[in-house]
């Protein structure tokens, strides 16, 4: 598919005797809030490496914007946003130092907008990356992923470390904005209820492989029971049962 | 498994297992060369190649090893101000006693096997009489006092080190003095014994500070003096380009590791200038030992690149940071390979400029502006002068070298790889010795090496090409390095050996070394294969 942002196809990835995906296809057109879940060890980290070029595909293919992120890792990389689980941003730095090191690697850096964010998430410039709180240093690491506008913004659990109503306020925030702008955010998380409130789309994963992808209504729509429609955690869990069953039989 | 003490002991077993038993295959080895090879009976005298190669070197690795196991010192970060004894263990239901003294006591246990094992396997029954107990003393003293110190909080970052050093440099100087007025074993036995329940009681305060989260923070006053500098307006300029930007995050974290390390040796060597100012060559000895610290430091500092970090979940891996900057891995190359430089530029700026300094200061300048004019005489001025510059010029390389060429070892980023090379290191360490040694005892044997030099020569050129050849392709094939930049790389490599062979053609016009063969030293003198390799041990990092 052309306007896809992220086009995946039969993607598999061992390690050692794990199969961490298996023969995932996945096409994401641009423009909307992606939210990919999974319980821990679904394989939903082992994807977005794969997307970033982290990850080399043992078989099938990846294509971000078209390109090989392996391949071609500047063409990819320099319109994405990307927030580590890890959150490894190097612990000498200053904030002043971070925003000024990283706006040389993408021509789009918005100045005033990193300002904006600095303020809004009242980071002092002169401290250092190693003294900011858990909290902290996950709003750096979004500022920066934030501020050359990236096409494609990747969010690997991003609630880890920001406290609940921060979490909600400012990733709600973001990621409205940028799909209004037309660029396109794949956040993934295992807190449904928090995907729930911001992502258009859903792609759940179980044990390396997808068991749906498909708009967040249209899932809610096929899980209907009368009148009641349940929640993602109770359709995750309903999907996830199913998908484990067969396991279970074997 | 129902004891604390077990527990301990297991988690220290299981973690260091493989490590533990490279150890004792090692020292196994060693004892074999003893015995099959040297001949039981044969002594072995310290100042030869085979007492470094059957005690000195395995004793000092594994010592190091051991230090590192038992103080907790590859998991920890010794910079930082924390404690490195592992925090996850405060919280297990035992007294501080406990979290001290029993990696203590298997540490102490540790030492003394190793100096046995190494008393037994490598010295007797040489008939030289070596003490039995201070020496396993000794090192069971230094292991404690390392375990305390570093187990300790400290107020600023850093400190921890200097204060390690310096205290375990103290007791070493005890022992050193005490050797030197040849104090008996009882003697030296009385000066350490008491060593170890005082570390211990150190280190209980240590584990007790750490375990109630008591670390002290003098940043504050060294902030208040950094606040003075910040009311001035901080220059704001962009980095050019992100190699620009590449290159300065390059120099922050690593680049100023070797200037640090040269400044910091230098003065005690230096300082060697005012004992030395009435024997000539003294003075140049030290001068000599001056020159060798950027290269040898250099060699140090190259490890730190495949160093492990223990907060990452793929330790060794590149940190995704660093790993999603929009750079090829080419360019990622660059920077670090230009950090190099710069980095191998101040440390030797350090050195020109201390050393006529400390030459000056004591008097010894006369010395060397009076070897300096006999040499003007002996070659003339523009000969002399292109001496001194190509001397200081080899250095200069050969620390810009030292600095690179680990890099397609410490960028793989694989851990088997990394710790390989070190093994491989240290047993070619082991062999290294008796083979010269070996070499030194044959007059045939140096006869035969010498009339094959050209054969061994051109057979090491032989696997250099070829590999390099090799890494061209690859380099080309996976797109990591253009054309161009291949051609340009290729050319400076071939300038490079043919100015190194212009100037050995110059110096060693002699019928004793034939043309091609100085041609082959120069190709194989320059470095191309490893440095070639660095960008695909990176891509190989990069995308896993």
């Amino acid at each position: 598919m052309s306007d896809s942002v992220i086009s995946v196809s039969e993607l598999t990835r061992r390690f050692g005797a794990t199969t961490a995906l298996a023969s995932v296809s996945l096409s994401l057109p641009g423009g909307a809030v992606y939210g990919l879940v999974g319980a821990n060890g679904a394989g939903k980290t082992t994807l977005i490496k794969h997307l970033l070029g982290l990850l080399r595909a043992d078989s099938g293919s990846v294509r971000v914007f078209g390109l090989d992120p392996v391949a071609d890792p500047v063409g990819v990389l320099s319109r994405i946003g990307y927030l580590s689980e890890e959150n490894d941003l190097p612990g000498w730095m200053r904030v002043d130092e971070l925003i000024r090191y990283s706006r040389a690697f993408y021509p789009a850096w918005d100045d005033g907008y990193a300002d904006e964010l600095r303020h809004m998430f009242a980071l002092d410039p002169r401290a250092k990356i190693t003294t900011l709180s858990k909290g902290q240093k996950a709003r750096a690491g979004l500022l920066i992923a934030l501020a050359h506008r990236p096409a494609l913004l990747v969010l690997d659990e991003p609630s880890s470390g920001l406290d609940p109503i921060v979490r909600r306020d400012i990733l709600g925030a973001v990621m409205r904005t940028i799909a209004d702008e037309g660029r396109t955010v794949l956040f993934s998380s295992h807190l449904l209820e928090e995907v729930e409130q911001v992502a258009d789309h859903v792609t759940m994963m179980h044990q390396g492989q997808l068991i749906v992808s498909a708009p967040l209504d249209a899932i809610r729509e096929s899980h209907r029971v009368g009148e009641r429609v349940p929640s993602l955690d109770e359709i995750f869990i309903a999907l996830v049962g199913m998908a484990a069953a067969p396991a279970r039989d074997r | 498994m129902r004891s604390p003490a077990l527990a301990i002991a297991w988690e220290l077993r299981q973690r260091h297992r493989w490590g533990l038993l490279a150890v004792a295959g090692y020292l196994l080895v060693v004892a074999t060369i003893r015995f099959l090879i040297f001949g039981p009976s044969e002594p072995v005298l310290v100042n030869s190649a085979r007492f470094a190669a059957v005690v000195s070197v395995p004793l000092t690795t594994t010592f190091v090893y051991l230090l590192a196991v038992f103080s907790f010192g590859f998991a920890g970060d010794l910079a930082a101000r924390q404690s490195i004894y592992p925090a996850r263990m405060f919280t297990l239901p035992v007294t501080n006693a406990a979290l001290v003294g029993w990696p203590m006591l298997y540490g102490t246990a540790a030492m003394a096997v190793l100096w046995l094992a190494a008393r037994l396997f490598a010295v007797w029954p040489s008939g030289i009489a070596i003490p039995l107990i201070w020496p396993a003393l000794l090192a069971a003293a230094l292991l404690a006092w390392t375990q305390a110190l570093t187990w300790m909080p400290y107020g600023l970052p850093g400190i921890r080190l200097i204060v390690a050093v310096l205290c375990l440099a103290a007791l070493d100087t005890v022992v050193l003095l005490a050797i030197h007025f040849k104090a008996g074993e009882p003697r030296m036995v009385a000066i350490l014994a008491p060593q170890l329940p005082l570390a211990y009681l150190v280190a209980r305060v240590a584990v007790a500070r750490a375990r109630r989260g008591d670390v002290p923070d003098w940043r504050g006053r060294s902030a208040r003096s950094g606040e003075i500098a910040d009311v001035r307006p901080r220059p704001r300029h962009h980095f050019s380009s992100p190699g620009r930007a590449q290159l300065w995050f390059e120099w922050r974290q690593d680049g100023r590791s070797l200037p640090a390390l040269v400044g910091l040796l230098l003065p005690f060597e230096l300082a060697l200038l005012w004992l030395a100012k009435d024997a000539p060559a003294s003075i140049f000895e030290v001068l000599f030992l001056a020159l060798l610290t950027p290269p040898f430091m250099a060699a140090c500092t190259a490890w730190t690149v495949s160093r492990p970090n223990p907060q990452a979940r793929d330790s060794y891996g590149l940190p995704p940071f660093i790993a999603t900057r929009p750079l090829t891995s080419g360019e990622l190359i660059a920077a670090r390979l230009t950090m190099a430089w710069w980095s191998t530029l101040a440390a030797w700026l350090l050195v020109l400029v201390a050393t006529p300094l400390a030459l000056e200061w004591s008097g010894a300048w006369s010395v060397v502006i009076d070897r300096v004019r006999r040499m003007h005489e002996a070659i003339g001025t523009p000969r002399a002068a292109t001496v001194v510059l190509l001397i200081l010029a080899a250095f200069i390389v050969a620390t810009w070298k030292q600095l690179v060429q680990s890099l397609h070892i410490g960028l793989t980023g694989r851990a088997w790889i990394v710790k390989g090379s070190v093994l491989l290191t240290l047993t070619l360490l082991i062999l290294l010795g008796p083979i010269v040694e070996w070499i030194i005892d044959s007059p045939s044997l140096q006869r035969a090496l010498w009339h094959a030099l050209p054969l061994i020569l051109a057979a090491l050129v032989g696997l250099k090409m070829p590999a390099a050849a090799w890494i061209a392709t690859r380099l080309d094939r996976s797109r990591l390095l253009s054309g161009r930049a291949l051609i340009a790389g290729a050319a400076c490599w071939l300038v490079a050996v043919l100015g190194l062979y212009g100037v050995f053609v110059w110096f060693f016009s002699t019928p004793f070394v034939a043309r091609y063969v100085l041609a082959l030293i120069a190709i194989l003198a320059v470095p191309l294969a490893r440095v070639s390799a660095a960008p695909l041990a990176l891509a190989w990092n990069r995308h896993r």
